[in-house]
């Protein structure tokens, strides 16, 4: 048969590298610097650069630019080699990079501009979200034209991970994306409470799995056996591996909401999919650490390799962990606390750091036809990052079980033990250690940098690498009797409409019932729509990012009701918009703040709002002075009572004309108990709608001692 | 034909059963991947994890 020439298209490996390596390094500072502010509040510097607005973009830009780069860089160095074709079309390619580097600077300048959905790791406002889908429509069109015009029959099992990854992410996103705009940039969602919880963790949970996951066990399947110079240990277990996980994790959101407002079945549902997960798993570490077989003894010498197993080793920690912290007994002590930090932080900065690191290290060379400049250095940086991970995560082990033990200690007379301040001031020291790890693992990245510059400097970039392969028999007579399996690997299509019904039927089954069936959400009578004025203020929380230092879900512990008042219920969420329940807590929950024991005076809140360590001493929450000053955004108030309205809330029609005045009048209401306890500010300020806010927060259910639930 | 649907299954009382329906989906799928990956041939297997290497000589360097 005729051999055609062909190319290969490096640059825009190269391209997606470079981007790699960049918002790596912007995505780990902005980390380190907020972990540095849990130390130094005093770090928290104007409105732009606070907690709660910076943490979205440390998150967003470790995932979707430094992960995300690295996912398209090796998905179009192997995704050519293993289709023997080049791209499908380089005009795509480049509409994809720049189009993902344009998202990703928008990204970094709406989250500091305060822009937020307010939902943990899809914060990124409207317009953005649909410039995500048209990229990744992009990305798509010419990965499946690539595997269509391509020379080889056999689809190899990192494409598999590819094409699954293409298929859910899509679902995902528009999914999770459900809104309704009610300004040019700013938006509500869909769903409410319960749902909406629901819908974030069904998004939240497989956003780690199909994009921090399998796009990288895709790398690693080809990667792997490409630095150790031998194939893959099992392809019969890549097989099982893939199918289980792909199937399996789709289910397992609801155990980030264990203990909550969440129906119980949809708790169990939760649990029994994610021990179940620790199977595949397991099928997939092991086949990447028994590729190396017969090859141990170069672990010692090739840096690759040694990035690589511990990329694999991180993976099976982290696999491990998620299932045990599945387990309701376990979520009940590490929920909320830094536990959870250390570990998601094993699993980016074990998996995906170190897996995209020995890629970057093996593919440079490759493009730039030449050697690593240093082997010592790449050296250096695999012990730095090495010991990064390590002093990062054990304190935040420790100090996770530690708070929620502190938490959780009642006094021989059955009192709370410890105020929640002292158990934040306990954490300093940690915070501190933790701070340490991230300033070692980032001074490996910046070696890494130099050393890749100077590899890239005694190389040439060989932007079209020639090959040559015999084009694919179009006409395949089908044997009979042959395997399934063989028959979906040649036909792209098919098979990701395959993977499609494999994730939908978890996300149906999980989804629908909580949407359709009334009796998941009982309501409760007394829980009435926001003031326009405290809409106003939630919006704020929203903007400033609160969530992610204060959950609103009290659970039904007695450590929890003693000290928050009483626990959650599903029917107090219904017009919640975003949900508010949170996952961490670095300050106390707030679901019953305007109410009970912890209801404070108007003047308090403004003047913790201030200066928190005014009214907590020792209290590493940012200051919010700039909300004395700005204005409330009445303008808005009309667009947001009609959106509203639209998505279900029960304001009367017409309600918008006058809400302007309602909130006028309530908050002259503030205004007046601000003056009575000395303070003067005018009624038309942030920090007034915010504290009404605080104040109506737990108050319907107060309302309602009886707490009648309507089926 | 959506609000039929929707209040057909507004009266559905078993909720709970979803768990083991979806447990039971999933046992179903395992066994026969695992059937069908049991039965496929071994040469051909190693043709398969061959794929990254084709036409290209295994050599012991990494660097």
């Amino acid at each position: 048969m005729q051999v055609e020439k062909f190319y290969y298209d490096n640059r825009i490996v190269k391209n997606f590298a470079y981007a790699t390596i960049l918002w790596g390094a912007v995505g780990m500072l902005a980390g380190l610097w907020i972990a540095l502010q849990l130390v130094f509040p005093q770090m928290n510097i104007t409105q732009y650069g606070s907690f709660g607005r910076l943490r979205p973009l440390h998150t967003n830009a470790v995932i979707f630019a430094f992960v995300g780069n690295g996912i398209f860089m090796g998905v179009y160095y192997s995704l050519q080699r293993l289709c023997k074709a080049r791209m499908f079309s380089d005009k795509l390619s480049n509409i994809h990079f720049w189009g993902w580097q344009l998202i990703i600077v928008a990204a970094a300048i709406t989250l500091p501009l305060g822009l937020s959905q307010g939902t943990e790791y899809a914060e990124l406002i409207w317009p953005i979200d649909l410039a995500i889908t048209v990229i990744w429509v992009v990305f798509g069109w010419n990965m499946f034209g690539t595997i269509i015009k391509r020379r080889e029959k056999h689809l190899y099992v990192a494409i598999w991970f590819y094409i699954a990854t293409f298929v859910t992410v899509a679902v995902l996103h528009i999914i999770r994306s459900g809104q309704l705009p009610y300004s040019w940039l700013q938006s509500y969602s869909w769903y409410s409470g319960v749902q909406d919880a629901l819908v974030q963790w069904w998004y939240g949970h497989n956003a780690v799995a199909f994009f921090l996951t399998t796009p990288y066990l895709g790398l690693m399947y080809y990667f792997m056996p490409k630095a150790a110079n031998r194939p893959v240990y099992s392809y019969k277990l890549s097989i099982i591996h893939f199918w289980s996980l792909i199937f399996l994790y789709i289910w397992a959101g609801p155990h980030h909401l264990l203990y909550t407002a969440l129906p119980n079945w949809a708790q169990s549902l939760g649990v029994v999919f994610s021990v179940m997960l620790i199977f595949p798993s397991w099928g997939g570490m092991i086949n990447g650490l028994l590729t190396l077989r017969g090859a141990w003894d170069r672990v010692r010498d090739d840096v690759i390799l040694k990035f690589m197993v511990v990329a694999v080793t991180a993976y099976g920690m982290a696999t491990f962990e998620g299932p045990m912290l599945s387990l309701k007994s376990v979520n009940a002590v590490a929920h909320y606390t830094d536990w959870i930090v250390a570990h998601v932080h094993v699993g980016a900065l074990g998996w995906n750091g170190m897996l995209t690191f020995g890629v970057l290290y093996w593919l440079i060379p490759r493009i730039f036809k030449t050697n690593l400049y240093s082997k010592k250095l790449a050296a250096n940086h695999f012990w730095l990052a090495t010991l990064g991970i390590l002093f990062y995560a054990i304190p935040m082990y420790w100090a996770g079980i530690q708070q929620s033990l502190m938490w959780k200690q009642f006094t021989e007379a059955g009192q709370l033990k410890y105020t929640f301040l002292e158990t934040v001031t306990y954490m300093k020291p940690f915070y501190a250690m933790r701070s340490l790890g991230g300033t070692l693992y980032l001074i490996g990245v910046f070696i890494m940098f130099y050393n890749i510059y100077k590899t890239v400097k005694t190389g040439k970039l060989v932007a079209n690498e020639e090959a040559e392969a015999a084009p694919m028999v179009k006409e395949y007579v089908k044997h009979t009797g042959e395997h399934w399996h063989r028959v979906i690997e040649r036909k792209p299509i098919q098979f990701m409409i395959v993977s499609l019904v494999v994730i939908l039927v978890g996300g149906i089954i999980e989804l629908v019932p909580t949407f359709m069936i009334k009796s998941n959400v009982p309501t409760i009578s007394s829980v009435t729509p926001y003031t326009p004025l405290e809409l106003q203020g939630r919006d704020i929380y929203v903007r400033e990012g609160c969530y992610v230092c204060h959950s609103q879900m009290i659970r039904p512990f007695r450590s929890e009701t003693e000290r928050y008042g009483e626990y959650s219920k599903a029917g107090e969420f219904v017009y919640d918009k975003p949900f508010q329940w949170g996952s961490k807590r670095t300050g106390p929950d707030l679901a019953r703040e305007g109410t009970g024991n912890l209801k404070k005076s108007d003047g308090w809140h403004f003047r913790h709002f201030r200066e928190p360590s005014s009214m907590s001493e020792g209290s590493i929450m940012p200051a919010y002075p700039f909300m004395i000053d700005q204005a409330i955004d009445t303008a808005s108030t009309a667009s947001k009572i009609n959106a509203m309205r639209s998505l279900g809330v029960p304001y009367e029609k017409g309600y918008e004309q006058f809400a302007n005045q309602e909130l006028m009048t309530q908050a002259n209401a503030v205004r007046i108990n601000l003056k009575m306890e000395g303070i003067e500010v005018p009624a038309n300020r942030e920090v007034i709608a915010l504290i009404a806010y605080m104040q109506r927060l737990g108050k319907d259910i107060s309302n309602n001692k009886t707490a009648t639930f309507n089926k | 034909m959506f609000k039929f649907i929707k209040q057909y299954a507004e009266t559905i009382d078993n909720v709970d059963i979803y768990p083991m329906i979806s447990l039971f989906i999933f046992f179903s799928f395992f066994i026969v991947l695992l059937v069908f990956v049991k039965k496929m041939k071994k040469e051909r297997v190693k043709e398969l994890s061959n794929l990254p290497f084709e036409n290209e000589e295994l050599t012991n360097s990494t660097l």
